[in-house]
């Protein structure tokens, strides 16, 4: 160190020299992250290769895009430590320094309030609630469809909300513990109340599930960051919180927020009822607020009712319903609206969906539209279209980014009149993260996702029986002859027939309206499973529960926010609470928790008793905890349900739920959790002890010695 | 050497969390209203008797500590050393440790001056030994524990760790130094001087310092201090533990010297290293956020590189220093002694006595120091 050189200016670095730098440096960043991804996706891979035993379809392009969750992870976990944490903590120590209490909280409301609308974690549950029935859950599908706006900005409120809250906390040196008892409590009477109502009790899953899936990977570390460095400033030295708490009130106050949205909304939707009542005339009047238009009304009718609650809306009259189809056959722009603009949208569905007479309507003809060559393929296939994947992910990822750094950059500049210290460090952290960011996305949208939802359909083949939709057979020249009878021992009468699969003879049942008597043709969806045992048996089940929970245990250890959390909790504490165990407590707290919520799901178990209970148990124990531990605990549970756990949990929940049979998926991610706060806080109280202990031994360890 | 500025007495005091609260009140009361705290852990030994412990290096555990400083007058020194040790209760081991050491205040803003203390001279029962010295030793991050386990397995002491962030050369590099990481640990052991040959040959060999970018150490002359000695814990098997008997009798001795190391030790023995010495340590205290510029400032006008760690300033809540914040920086730079007029007027024209850093800067003698320097 003596060695100085006078030199002021820069040390002109060789090419190669640089790239000897840069390669370790690259390569030391890609294992971490490999290191942290590979669990979930070897895992994904091997159970549904090994244990369902179907094969990954689409495999170079999920190999593709798990490729770029890695890099994608790599870039961006580096963006944050360069640029996002810096920028946050400089504006956190100067922000109280330079301006009063009242500047400080609008900036905590703004800034809250941005990063509800910068991240599309919300839009990812509205994706969920596509599969919500009108009927069951009219006030669900009210808050998911018509007025998701008003949800998102009801959202976005509670977060400002609660990170206002968070700054003013900081500033009186509370302590998080009576905030946390009474927002808690109030959760539990709101889910009490609403569990009574037949409307609200549904929305009682979308709410915790709301408060689970704020705070994103952009949002929760630059938030962390600014709390740090606010709570040094204004904290006293006891205050031990040490700047956490900002995440878990933004998880609890949202969930009021969409509460109390749907407390407003009410008085306005009927009441739930079957199907057939709710297209009756005599309910229009009372269904009016959910829909739209009245074309919006007949489109989810047609594509979502069964015949029979298409015959009911139209006065359970047939012949109404055959006149209203001749109409839109020949109307275009008729068809057009209640189509939602689609052209061919209605050829599509009279393919697909409707009965020999309705094609007969459509085509003119009772033929198959194969032969006719209309283009009936779905408009779900999706085209590999680069540049469109790569355009829309990135500037997701640029609004994210902008949207949350813009008003710090603003506050910095003109508000504190500071310049920022290693600017060019800062920006090139930004603009890895934004890379990283849409990197990231690609992949999980091209891997992840797909990985996901087809292990997440097949899943319910380990203790039922499922139908595998994407692999429909025909056999041409069917010769009904075949078909032999069975009884069941209800006495109910079950046709099947056998056919030939490679080498072996398989049953499959007979169901007469798969033939086509014009073409000879027999169609049908094979089916699979049980694997384990009969059907509904405990293995199959097991099997399902295990997986969810090494899915949640998984997927949590690859999560970029986590990990920016673990690392500034081992930062705070000087390195006593290192990263990796609260990484493990938090992950095996979510494994669990997601597969409490998985059987949620199959056992149709209210939400409400999978809540309450928990959250009970944790006022009692965040009594008994230590004020270090419960901000670090409910803050580290508050991160988790980010970009890797969010899609696989819902597509399995989807998937199961679809073939369990529920109104709606929602409620995994609210089981999800809050499971991690009592692990976290459980491995804080033996911490505690095992600390306690170590004092009063070297007190007691003395008493036999000589005194000193 | 003949260093500029009032000479005054620094005192550290490294206590676990939970007893650090009582400390601070009690100094408070008696006067000591600038005090600055460091979070840190301490590692200890966890003595444990399975089978596997036979495959596996000893297990160690860490503990939260604070280290606790201030500069007070040089007749406080004693009084201050035995209030400390008794609120701690430091008569039982492993409870912490504290010392105190000589240094210079060079320059200061007008609130950042010694503490003006007075308490009667007092006995105590707590053993205070004498002829110490500290060894800071500063490797990236990650490699703190495996340094630190050299002092306790060594039975030399218990060793505190705490971050900082390191600037030199790597800042001169453009925007390719974020290929090099800034983090650092600092480790440091109190011992007595007679071990610090073995210490700092150890720590230099299992760190690599004599490798470019590997690290630095460095040891400093300490006046006086109560060495915390229970290197481990667990399971004890005899009527008195190891630290009991050697505090015990260090007591019966007067001093340390009876248990001086042969430098032989140890298969291979301590190997002739070139220390570099005249080095003086350069220590400022400024506001936070303040540090990174002014550390600049120093560099260019000669100081090769510095560590810049967070400090807590301590204080009640009436305080007549409340004009400080209470987040602070400490950057220890090592330099020789003909730089530290030049760098002292760098920091004045940067302004790190004003009121927008309220710098101070206190110097200490460095007995010797290593690391890699070019051939």
């Amino acid at each position: 160190m003596v060695a100085s050189d006078k030199t002021n200016g820069r040390i002109s670095v060789g090419f190669h020299h640089a790239l000897a730098l840069l390669i370790p440096y690259v390569r030391d960043r890609l294992a971490k992250q490999v290191k942290s991804v590979w669990l979930i996706i070897v895992y994904l891979i091997l159970f549904q290769t090994l244990v369902l035993r179907i094969g990954v379809s689409d495999a170079t392009v999920i190999a593709l895009g798990i490729g770029l969750v890695v890099a994608g992870l790599t870039v961006f976990m580096e963006g944050l430590l360069l640029g996002l944490m810096p920028l946050g903590e400089r504006v956190g120590l100067k922000l109280p320094q330079k301006s009063t209490l009242p500047v400080v909280l609008i900036f905590a409301l703004i800034l809250g309030f941005l990063a509800t609308l910068a991240e599309p974690s919300i839009q990812i549950l509205q994706t969920t609630g596509r599969s919500v029935k009108a009927w069951e859950a009219p006030l669900l599908y009210l808050m998911l469809t018509n007025h998701s706006q008003a949800l998102v900005y009801a959202v976005g409120v509670g977060v400002g909300v609660a990170v206002l809250l968070g700054m003013f906390r900081f500033y009186r040196s509370w302590s998080l513990k009576p905030l946390i008892y009474c927002l808690v409590a109030g959760l539990i009477v709101f889910t009490a109340w609403a569990y009574r109502d037949p409307n609200m009790i549904h929305i009682t899953g979308l709410a915790w599930d709301c408060g689970a899936v704020t705070t994103g990977p952009v949002t929760v570390p630059l938030v962390l960051a600014l709390g740090i460095g606010i709570s040094r400033m204004v904290g006293s030295q006891e205050s031990g919180s040490m700047g956490f708490g900002l995440v878990t009130l933004a998880s609890l106050v949202p969930v009021f927020a969409v509460f109390l949205l749907g407390a407003f909304y009410l008085p306005h939707v009927p009441a739930p009822m079957k199907e057939i009542d709710f297209f009756k005339t005599e309910n229009r009047e009372k269904i009016k607020p959910l829909f739209r238009t009245k074309e919006e009304l007949t489109h989810y009718l047609l594509l979502n009712a069964t015949p029979a609650g298409q015959i009911a809306f139209f006065d359970g009259k047939p012949e109404k319903m055959t006149e209203y189809l001749e109409q839109l056959a020949k109307d275009t722009s008729l068809r057009k609206t209640v189509f939602a603009g689609d052209p061919d949208g209605f050829y599509r569905w009279a393919a697909f969906k409707g009965t020999e007479e309705l094609r007969l309507i459509a085509f003119e003809s009772p033929e198959s539209p194969k032969l006719l060559g209309v283009n009936t393929s779905a408009p779900t296939a999706e085209e590999f279209n680069v540049l469109d994947l790569l355009k829309r992910n990135l500037s997701v990822a640029l609004k994210a980014i902008a949207l949350l750094t813009l008003p710090l950059f603003l506050v910095l500049f003109l508000v504190l009149r500071e310049k920022l210290q290693q600017a060019d460090e800062v920006f090139l952290g930004l603009f890895f993260c934004i890379l990283g960011l849409g990197l990231f996305s690609i992949g999980i949208e091209l891997g992840l996702d797909k990985l996901g939802t087809q292990v997440g359909n097949r899943l319910p083949s380990s203790f039922k029986s499922i139908p595998l939709h994407d692999q429909k057979r025909t056999i041409l020249e069917f010769d009904p002859s075949l078909v032999q009878r069975s009884i069941s021992p209800d006495g109910q009468k079950h046709a099947f027939f056998y056919t030939k699969d490679g080498s072996r003879y398989v049953a499959v049942p007979y169901d007469e309206k798969g033939y086509d008597a014009a073409s000879r043709e027999y169609r049908f969806t094979p089916t699979r499973g049980p694997l384990f045992g009969h059907e509904w048996s405990l293995w199959g089940i097991g099997v399902v529960l295990f997986f969810a929970f090494v899915l949640g245990y998984g997927a949590t250890l690859a999560e970029p926010a986590l990990n920016a959390m673990g690392l500034t909790v081992e930062e705070l504490t000087a390195g006593t609470f290192r990263k990796a165990l609260l990484m493990q407590a938090v992950a095996v707290g979510v494994g669990m928790g997601v597969a409490l919520g998985i059987a949620k799901l199959i056992w149709h178990i209210p939400l409400f008793w999978l809540l309450i209970p928990p959250y009970g148990l944790l006022l009692f124990i965040t009594r008994i905890s230590s004020e270090e531990f419960v901000n670090i605990g409910w803050d580290s549970a508050g991160v988790t349900t980010g970009p890797v756990t969010v899609p696989l949990v819902l597509a399995m929940g989807l998937g199961l739920g679809s073939q369990v049979g529920v109104t709606e998926g929602f409620g995994i991610l609210a089981t999800a959790s809050v499971c991690p706060i009592l692990t976290t806080l459980a491995l804080g109280l033996l911490i505690a002890r095992k600390r306690k202990a170590v004092l009063t031994e070297s007190v007691q360890a003395t008493k036999e010695g000589s005194p000193l | 050497m003949n260093l500029p500025g009032k000479t005054v007495c620094r005192i550290t005091a490294l206590l676990n969390r939970s007893i650090s609260k009582e400390v601070i009140d009690a100094l408070r009361e008696a006067g000591v209203i600038d005090l600055l705290l460091i979070p840190a852990r301490s590692p200890v030994m966890e003595r444990k008797r399975t089978g596997w412990s036979l495959f596996t290096k000893g297990a160690m555990s860490e503990d939260p500590v604070d280290i606790l400083f201030f500069i007070v007058d040089k007749e406080m020194e004693i009084p201050l050393l035995h209030l400390i040790a008794e609120k701690a209760l430091l008569h039982f081991p492993g409870r912490g440790s504290v010392f105190s050491e000589e240094v210079k205040l060079a320059l200061g803003h007008d609130l950042c001056q010694e503490n003006r203390v007075a308490l009667p001279q007092t006995e105590t029962s707590v053993h205070v030994a004498e002829r110490l010295a500290g060894v800071f030793c500063i490797v990236q991050r990650g490699n703190g524990d495996h340094i630190a386990r050299i002092p306790l397995e060594s039975g030399i002491s218990v060793p505190s760790i705490h971050f900082g962030i390191g600037k030199g050369v790597r800042d001169k590099m453009g925007l390719l130094r974020i290929t090099i990481p800034a983090d650092k640990e600092i480790i440091y052991t109190l011992a007595s001087a007679y071990d610090t040959d073995l210490l700092m040959d150890r720590m230099i060999e299992v760190a690599k310092l004599d490798q470019p970018g590997k690290g630095f150490i460095y040891e400093v002359p300490i006046k006086r201090g109560v060495i915390n000695m229970k290197v481990t814990r667990g399971d004890q098997h005899q009527a008195a533990s190891i630290e009991q008997l050697v505090a015990a009798v260090d007591q019966l001795k007067g001093g340390a010297e009876w248990r001086r190391r042969s430098a032989s030790l140890g298969k291979k023995g301590v190997k002739k290293r070139n220390y570099i010495h005249h080095l003086v340590d350069f220590t400022l205290l400024c506001d936070g956020g303040t540090g990174v510029d002014l550390v600049k400032k120093a560099l260019s006008a000669g100081a090769a590189g510095a560590t810049i760690a967070h400090v807590k300033h301590i204080r009640p809540a009436d305080s007549p220093l409340s004009a400080l914040p209470p987040v602070r920086e400490e950057c220890n730079m090592a330099v020789t002694e003909d730089q530290i007029d030049s760098i002292l007027s760098a920091l004045q024209g940067a302004g790190a006595f004003t009121d927008g850093c309220h710098g101070q800067v206190q110097l200490r003698r460095v007995l010797r120091a290593f690391t890699y320097f070019p051939k």
